[in-house]
């Protein structure tokens, strides 16, 4: 596949995962635009997590396509190698180094060569400095950068979960419940950080909050029983019928 | 990386040790008047000698379970394997002073009636070629089964067990008399290592000093891989090996080189082990043997190196004066050290003192026992 | 039998004197024993054999026994009791002078061994004609050939007379002077016996057959050939099944604490080798208070041994365990710690030997079925594997208690909050996957030595079974045993035991790698968390 099928950045079509007959995922379908940022809402069991995995390599489908930037085909790729394409994923539980110095965390993520020789060997640059310093402040954790992951409050992990992400340099971040767990003013945070980074990349939000996902003010995908039930902006899905019956279980 | 530099203050303290016993062992064996309380007598050097031996292979077992999690219940197979390729080459120096003074076959084959030498032991007779095998063999098994294991995600428990399976398979293939590597009685009878007889307390005291060289150098290549980026990223994979894995890494090529670094470490240990105890056989494969050496580094401390080193020492120190006195009593020691340490000290010697001296130096919060280093969190 | 045979003999010496005075071929055989040449005695042998005289079987027998006597060309015979008889009247006399043994050497020593087997042949007791037609299968001899087919005529059990009729066949075949139907004939009888003397009969054709029967014999010995090699598999596939059952009896109390709790426990084997103890101590209890109830010692063991080691379980689970859910490879070190502690305890307590484990009689002894030979006490083991194997599966299916466990293997936390006591399910079903391994411990004392080691045996195997079988599984467990049980046997004939374990080994570890739960694995999301 050298020619790119579609302009969209992420491109899902009639995606099916099923375990031991459930179906996780039933023909989903779904694209994203460069630096689109999507809101991905939907009931539990409703297959977002397995969307993700299907995205990030986790898991591989029983059928459809997975492209990323119109010719990589996710579904033959490791996750090792969907990450060095561009797509970072950030776990609905913060999951970061705990053993390792804040620091760490960020120079462990940024992006360098990742094989096994390269990291016996490396040695920091001024530049890669530069680079954590910079994603430091972004996050808010320049006076924690001694400390252990392990110590940082639910919050902080979050947001240095988001800055590992940055690290990378992605071109897609899939961020799974980013505000799980925060207080008010941290959700209002992680919201203008979300909106700050989709000015130049694309990001998938998948959140239960839906005074969050208004902040966030993007187009949003409601899923159901794996797939699609309704697109487009907040107000037109939360008036459609059908989706009001998922969520209210008439 | 950052707040570790390849000699730290841990780094500085272990080689110093290592240097005074180097130094001292010797020297107390030679200068000090036999009777005298310091003198260390001739049979007591190449027991310290099996110690510092057993403290590098406790060293290897460490650099992958204690930074990367990987719990390898066979790493006596990488030791054994190591141990017989020096074997070989010992077998290959006694010459014609076998009891059936065959110039060429060892004892063992004149016995099984065989004619000649089977292809694998050619070149044996030469040093070189035998030290290469010392670290090629064990590292190749492990390259291969880690291999496979790595690459389709075998973790945990199910990685432990199949580590046992592995070494309980090579003990039974050794026990056979046809693998060629002597069965039962495994190879023994060696006389002499680059011509200096083994009996000589000149040549045990240089057997101990390269041993004890061999530990300090095994140290400081643990240290320079565990505070190089990539030691980072094993400490990565055993905290969150999913994080690590979608971060872009692959973990699979990380284990398997650390487990392969691992094994050649536990084979030097084996072979400079064998000229000291004057035998290797089967039983070295044994599982028994390979869970004693987790337990050694748990005692001491894992995910610290020189806790590895230490709880070799003490609980092998603890082994020889138990069978000493209280010999049926060994084993409830034992068996009671393993409850006890997993129980009451998860993280060692090195871990408790550590505790104990951050809580009476800096009182600002309670230390935290890591239960997550064992678990990787999703 | 010794009796019957002295009756008979007194019967047969009263016949003989009856009809002492008729001449017939014994009467002419008889002289040439006075002759002192080992060709005549040869020669008389077979004409005596050959002769149906009541007194021929006395004779001949003498002979072998060194009891028959010549003096001054008469033929006299020492009997038993040390009575001397006329070997022609069958009268008692008087010792004569110079009695001189008759002389045998190799060749009549064979002879006397085909006419005996002859002469047997007719012999009142089923056993002993079978006895003896299985003789003459072996030595071949023509001279037999008379009396077989008067046997063959007269012979009304059927075992008996298909015995009969192989070494007719076999005879006929290695006579060159058969003829070509009557050696067709033998060969088919042969096909049909299809054992290995037949085998190797037919693969020896004496020089010079002619291409047709040479033929049908290498046809016929490949039919049996091909016979031997099922039945064999198919005693090799007994022989697996059995080491199956060992191997899930060992493994099936694990599957319960690694399959369903996650435990890995190391002093598993331990509690087999407890239950095996067990059963010394009330065999130990019975010899020396109520000898009676040996017979019935297995049955009063198992309950206790389950009893023992379902409590020695808990106690650990209680004690240790518990504060390790959630850290399986501090799990595994603590409990191999626990193993080492109870053998050394068991080897202070019992010292280091073997321990005597006697079988009860119902247990010994073997089944013969067509060509296989099932021992009783393998019967057994299957039986029993299969039978615990149902009962545990029964506990977890239709109990509260196996409800509860199947609730917390499948989702501890959910379990905990509906209000099940999951700390207390856990010390229940680590008792009873112990108090499992103490009833298979009662079965293997049966087939295993018992000593402080018997655990350490089974412990690598049992881990390969659960672990290839798929955690969380009891039909895993099974089929894993089984598979592993029989494939082990079916190796074993080709790779020699050990190298067959070896190549099991290996091929569970590369099994592992592609399918890393097993065969039975539960799939899904579930197992991921």
């Amino acid at each position: 596949m050298t020619a790119p099928v579609t302009p969209a950045l992420l491109y899902l079509d009639n995606v099916s995962v099923s375990f031991d007959g459930f179906r996780a995922l039933n023909a989903l379908s779904l694209a994203i635009d460069h630096a689109e940022m999507r809101a991905i809402i939907g009931p539990n069991g409703a297959g977002k997590t397995t969307m993700m995995d299907v995205i990030t390599g986790k898991t591989r489908p029983n059928e459809g396509i997975a492209l990323f930037e119109g010719s990589h085909d996710l579904t033959a790729l490791d996750e090792a190698a969907i990450a060095e394409l561009g797509i970072g994923r950030k776990f609905q539980t913060p999951t970061v180094f705990e053993m390792h110095s804040v620091e760490d965390n960020l120079l462990l993520a940024l992006k360098e060569k990742r094989s096994p020789f390269a990291t016996l060997l490396s040695r920091r640059t001024a530049q890669e400095r530069e680079r954590v310093d910079a994603l430091l402040e972004r996050v808010r954790l320049t006076s924690s950068r001694h400390r252990k992951a392990g110590e940082l409050s639910h919050g902080q992990k979050q947001w240095l979960e988001i800055g590992m992400l940055l690290a990378q340099q992605p071109k897609l971040l899939l961020i799974d419940e980013p505000a799980a767990g925060m207080t008010d003013q941290e959700t209002a945070d992680t919201a203008d950080l979300l909106r700050d980074i989709a000015r130049t990349q694309s990001v998938v939000v998948v959140e239960h909050d839906m005074t969050f996902v208004r902040d966030l003010g993007v187009k949003v995908t409601c899923l159901h029983e794996g797939s699609v039930l309704a697109e487009g902006s907040l107000d037109a899905v939360s008036a459609n019928e059908r989706v009001v019956e998922v969520y209210l279980g008439r | 990386m950052t707040n570790q530099p390849l000699l730290d203050r841990q780094s500085i303290v272990v080689l110093a040790l290592l240097a005074a016993v180097a130094i001292l062992v010797p020297a107390l064996n030679i200068l000090a008047a036999p009777g005298s309380v310091l003198h260390v007598s001739d049979h007591l050097v190449p027991l310290f000698g099996k110690y510092i031996c057993f403290a590098l292979l406790a060293l290897s077992v460490d650099l992958i379970w204690g930074f990367c999690g990987i719990l390898s219940l066979g790493h006596g197979a990488f030791f054994a394997l190591g141990g017989y390729a020096m074997g070989m080459y010992l077998m290959r120096q006694i010459g014609p002073r076998g009891v059936y003074s065959d110039p060429v076959l060892p004892d063992f084959m004149v016995f099984l009636n065989w004619k000649e030498l089977p292809w694998f032991w050619h070149g044996f007779d030469w040093l070189p070629l035998a030290a290469l095998m010392v670290l090629l063999v064990p590292g190749a098994l492990a390259f291969i089964f880690g291999w496979f294991a790595f690459r389709s995600r075998v973790t945990g428990v199910y990685l432990s067990i199949i580590t046992q399976a592995m070494t309980f398979a090579l003990m039974l293939a050794f026990f056979r008399n046809d693998m060629g590597f002597g069965g039962n009685n495994g190879l023994t009878d060696f006389k002499d290592i680059l011509g200096f007889p083994l009996q000589a307390a000149s040549t045990r005291i240089g057997l101990f000093v390269l041993s004890v060289a061999a530990l300090a150098g095994g140290y400081l290549l643990c240290r320079w891989v565990v505070s190089s980026k990539f030691g980072k990223v094993l400490v990565a994979v055993r905290d969150a090996e999913s994080r690590t894995r979608f971060l872009g890494y692959r973990v699979e090529h990380y284990k398997l080189a650390v487990f392969t670094l691992s094994a050649m470490l536990a084979g030097v240990a084996g072979a400079l082990y064998v000229p000291q105890v004057g035998i290797i056989n089967p039983s070295e494969f044994a599982p028994a043997n390979s869970i004693e050496v987790v337990i050694w580094v748990a005692v001491g401390g894992r995910g610290t190196l020189a806790g590895a080193i230490l709880g070799a020492l003490v609980v092998n120190a603890g082994k020889t004066w138990f069978t000493g006195v209280l010999p049926e009593f060994w084993l409830f020691a034992l068996g009671g050290l393993f409850v006890f340490v997993t129980l009451l000290m998860p993280r060692g010697i090195l871990g408790a003192a550590k505790d104990i001296w951050e809580r009476s130096g800096r009182r600002l919060r309670p230390a935290r026992v890591p239960e997550a280093t064992a678990q990787a969190a999703e | 039998m010794t009796s019957l045979r002295s009756i008979l003999q007194a019967f047969v010496l009263l016949i003989g004197m009856a009809s002492a005075a008729m001449a017939g071929p014994y009467e002419d055989a008889l002289p040439k024993f006075a002759a002192d040449s080992y060709a005549d005695t040869e020669a008389a042998v077979s004409g005596v054999a050959g002769s149906g005289h009541p007194l021929a079987l006395n004779v001949v027998e003498a002979l072998r026994d060194g009891r028959l006597l010549v003096a001054a060309g008469r033929v006299y015979l020492r009997d038993v009791s040390g009575r001397l008889i006329d070997a022609a009247t069958g009268g008692a006399v008087e010792p004569a002078a110079g009695l001189k043994p008759v002389r045998v050497n190799n060749r009549v020593r064979r002879a006397i061994e085909a006419a005996l087997g002859g002469m047997t042949l007719l012999s009142p007791d089923a056993g002993a004609r079978l006895e003896a037609a299985r003789a003459v299968f072996r030595s071949r001899d023509a001279a037999a050939l008379p009396v077989l087919e008067k046997a063959i005529a007269q012979e009304s059990a059927v075992a008996v007379r298909d015995a009969l009729e192989g070494a007719r066949a076999a005879i006929l075949l290695s006579r060159p002077d058969a003829s070509s139907s009557e050696r067709l004939a033998a060969i088919e009888t042969l096909h049909i016996r299809g054992d290995q003397d037949a085998l190797a009969l037919l693969t020896t054709l004496p020089p010079g057959a002619p291409s047709d029967i040479a033929e049908a014999a290498s046809k016929a010995a490949d039919g049996i050939r091909t016979r031997l090699a099922l039945w064999n598999a198919v005693q090799n596939v007994w022989y697996g099944l059995s080491l199956g059952s060992v191997l899930l009896l060992a493994a099936i109390g694990l599957a319960i604490t690694f399959g369903t709790m996650g435990v890995i426990n190391m002093a598993h084997g331990e509690m087999v080798m407890i239950g095996a103890y067990t059963t010394f101590l009330v065999q130990e209890l019975i010899r020396t208070h109520a000898p009676g109830l040996f017979g019935a010692s297995l049955f009063i063991a198992l309950p206790l041994a389950f009893l023992v080691a379902g409590a020695i379980g808990i106690l650990i689970e209680r004690t240790v365990i518990r504060f390790l859910y959630g850290r399986p490879l501090e799990t595994l070190l603590a409990t191999w710690g626990l193993s080492l502690i109870l053998q050394q305890g068991v080897r202070t307590i019992f010292g280091p030997t073997n321990r005597e484990v006697g079988t009860p009689g119902w247990m010994s002894g073997a089944l013969d079925v067509a060509g296989l030979s099932l021992t009783y006490n393998r019967i057994t083991i299957v039986v029993f594997a299969f039978l615990v194997f149902s009962a545990l599966l029964g506990v977890l299916r239709y109990t509260s208690l196996g409800l509860y466990v199947r609730a917390v293997t499948q989702n501890r936390r959910m379990a905990g909050s509906m209000g099940i006591r999951t700390s207390r399910i856990d010390a229940l079903a680590f008792g009873l996957g112990s108090g499992v391994a103490g009833i298979a411990g009662v079965a293997l004392s049966q087939i295993d030595n018992v000593s402080p080691n018997l655990g350490q045996g089974y412990i690598i195997d049992s881990f390969m079974v659960v672990v290839f079988g798929g955690v969380g599984n009891l039909w895993g467990t099974l089929v894993g045993a089984m598979t592993l049980g029989i494939a082990n046997k079916l190796l074993e004939p080709y790779a020699g035991a050990v190298l067959g374990k070896i190549l099991l080994l290996v091929a569970i570890i590369l099994f592992i790698q592609r399918r890393p739960r097993g065969l039975f694995a539960l799939k899904g999301r579930a197992v991921e968390a």
